[in-house]
């Protein structure tokens, strides 16, 4: 197993927003979903090693503690959603900004993400799309074996969604673990392995698409009743009504 | 250009061709204010002989009228850059472009603690007093740096709430500061003179010291320039690379905050060069990489303190205009355009 989670706990200011969940996962591309405020991101944190945590985290059977944090940046890569940066900061800067990227698979991910024309471009004149991909470009380069991309569809174009999901399925071909924070069950549940979906901090399942969206849990965590077409090998999730 | 190259190699050596034009210029413009100070004053002298003779008055401790321009020329040239310098670190650990010694209230905390230690002691701008001073400004400084960050994190930390908040600290601490002097009798007028920002005594002691902790703080910065990078962007990517950025802020808060504590203990008040040089530098580099900030900024703020000190001494023959009050109209302006600027990006 990559990832080993028993009784993880987080807090914030004495509030468990994560609540003694226990779960396992394998090398794969992994949804993670849940209504606003769910835990997702928080849970993203912790297996980055992010934020503190109570309980037991294994990641490749050793202990989250007991790697440095050198090892730990390299295994284990959270992107985030969108930043404020200062002013003056170019999309180029940004994404050169880690030493621990390869310069090779950076040239690959701006071709991929389409920034060639923007790097020099301020990050106060980008828009949130150009932003995201920028992100993503500079946290996909690090090439860790566990990658959290948090709420990576939520700014980009359909394009890009596609692009960015099927490079996904290629990366966990090759031996990675993509966890993918998201709302946006179209399309990302065609693309993924796994579903984990979070209520108020609990784990409410873990099981692959085809049973979660014939359990009741969509219906249950969001509120909403869905229609659910099963399609050459994709799905098509309807929101139809208010539960 | 070449067309085997891939877009991001082109953006490298772009950024780095930009720099080192940058930085090229920059130091031409301070070498010739630098010899534009060493020629002018009282008397015109041929800045190269002033240079030379100054030196060797330097070495053999017989300072003459050579010496003194190329100490006081020297001094403007440190005390710019060690402002650049802790400006830089200042906006790099609050994430706030407005941030700056002077802005945030650091310079009148020391202000205030040296004036207040000199109406204690009685005695004034004894040479003993220079340890005293130069700690007692640094604690000053310190205190008045916190109180800024605890105020404008109770408004929310937005970078006018930090500029307001520096404001408040910093107009109390500098009144509180006028007020000791009223109570020493003697050198009151050196003493106001040295409040307002002042290279009139340069002495080679505080250039020593302030040449060793602008070397150490460069250094400091230098080694932590990519989680300091990664500072401008988000907290979870300093963590990422394995650093503690509550840890980074301390230790550049603290830096930032001695080195321009030793610039008030012995020559007063500047203000906004912190502000104006970094935020030149980055404009014109178009790039916020450390490695090219750095340097560049530390560069024009000399450029800047010494065109301020050069203007001072020549602008009224015979009189001796207070640096700061050259090196605010200088930089206020851009504080301004700083300010327009963020709004315009939404801040
Ligand atoms: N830094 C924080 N301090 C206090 N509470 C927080 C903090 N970050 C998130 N929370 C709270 O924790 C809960 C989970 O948040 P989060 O993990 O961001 O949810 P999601 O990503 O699923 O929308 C929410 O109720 C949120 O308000
Ligand atoms: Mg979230």
């Amino acid at each position: 197993m990559v990832i080993e989670a028993v009784k993880l706990s987080v807090s914030y200011d004495n509030t468990q927003v994560i609540k003694e969940v226990s779960f396992t996962l394998a090398e794969g591309v992994v949804a993670v979903v849940g209504p606003n405020g769910a835990g997702k991101t928080t849970l993203l944190k912790a297996i980055s090693g992010l934020v503190s945590y109570a309980g037991s985290l294994k990641i490749m059977n050793k202990d989250l503690r007991d790697f440095s944090a050198e090892e730990r940046a390299r295994l284990i890569t959270y992107v985030p959603p969108l930043v404020d940066v200062m002013p003056d900061m170019s999309v180029g800067d940004l994404i050169l900004s880690d030493p621990l990227v390869s310069k090779e698979l950076l040239e690959e991910y701006i071709e991929l993400f389409e920034l060639s024309s923007l790097l020099k471009r301020r990050l106060s004149k980008v828009s949130s799309g150009e932003l995201s991909r920028a992100l993503l470009a500079k946290g996909l380069s690090k090439n860790s074996k566990i990658v959290a991309l948090d709420e990576p569809l939520s700014h980009i174009d359909l394009r890009f969604q596609l692009i960015l999901l099927k490079h996904l399925r290629v990366l966990s071909k090759g031996g990675k673990l993509i966890l993918v924070a998201s709302n946006q069950l179209n399309p990302l549940l065609s693309y993924v392995d796994r579903v984990v979906a979070l209520k108020k901090g609990e784990v409410v399942f873990t099981g692959d698409v085809a049973s979660f969206l014939r359990s009741s849990t969509p219906e249950r965590i969001y509120g909403v009743k869905f229609e659910v077409v099963f399609k050459d090998g994709y799905v098509d999730i309807i929101p139809r009504e208010l539960a | 250009m070449c067309p085997l190259m891939s877009s991001l190699e082109i953006f490298v050596l772009w950024r780095k061709r930009r720099f080192l034009t940058t930085l090229t210029l920059s130091a031409l413009i301070l070498a010739i204010l630098f010899f534009t100070h060493l020629s002018l004053g009282y008397s015109v002298m041929n800045p190269l002989n002033v240079l030379l003779s100054g030196i060797t008055q330097l070495i053999t401790g017989s300072l003459g009228i050579e010496g003194y321009r190329v100490l006081r020329a020297l001094t403007a040239v440190v005390v710019g850059a060690t402002l650049a310098l802790s400006g830089y670190l200042m906006q790099l650990s609050t994430k706030n472009p407005l941030a700056d010694p002077y802005i945030l209230g650091v310079s009148s905390g020391a202000l205030f603690a040296v004036s207040l230690t000199l109406s204690i002691s009685g005695y004034v701008l004894h040479p003993l007093m220079i340890g005293v001073r130069t700690i007692t400004a640094f604690l000053g400084g310190l205190i008045a740096y916190l109180a800024t960050l605890f105020i404008a994190s109770k408004a929310g930390m937005s970078p006018t709430s930090l500029v307001l908040a520096g404001v408040a600290v910093g107009t109390f601490f500098y009144s509180a500061s006028l007020l000791p002097q009223y109570f020493i009798s003697r050198d009151i007028h050196k003493l106001i003179a040295w409040s307002m920002g002042s290279f009139v005594s340069p002495s080679a002691d505080a250039l020593i010291l302030m040449i060793s902790a602008l070397l150490l703080t460069m250094s400091y910065a230098f080694y932590v320039r990519h989680p300091l990078n990664n500072l401008q962007v988000s907290d979870d990517f300093v963590k990422q690379l394995g650093w503690d950025p509550a840890r980074l802020r301390r230790y550049s808060t603290l830096l930032a905050s001695l080195i321009t504590s030793f610039t008030v203990a012995w020559f007063g008040v500047i203000g906004f060069v912190g502000l104006a040089a970094p935020h030149i530098s980055r404009r014109v580099l178009k790039s916020s990489e450390l490695v090219f900030v750095l340097p560049t900024s530390i560069i024009l703020g000399s450029a800047l303190l010494t065109a301020s000190d050069l203007l001072s001494k020549v602008l009224v023959a015979g009189v001796e205009i207070p640096v700061n009050v050259i090196a605010s109209m200088i930089g206020a302006p851009v504080l301004a355009l700083a300010i327009v600027e963020l709004r315009r990006y939404g801040y």
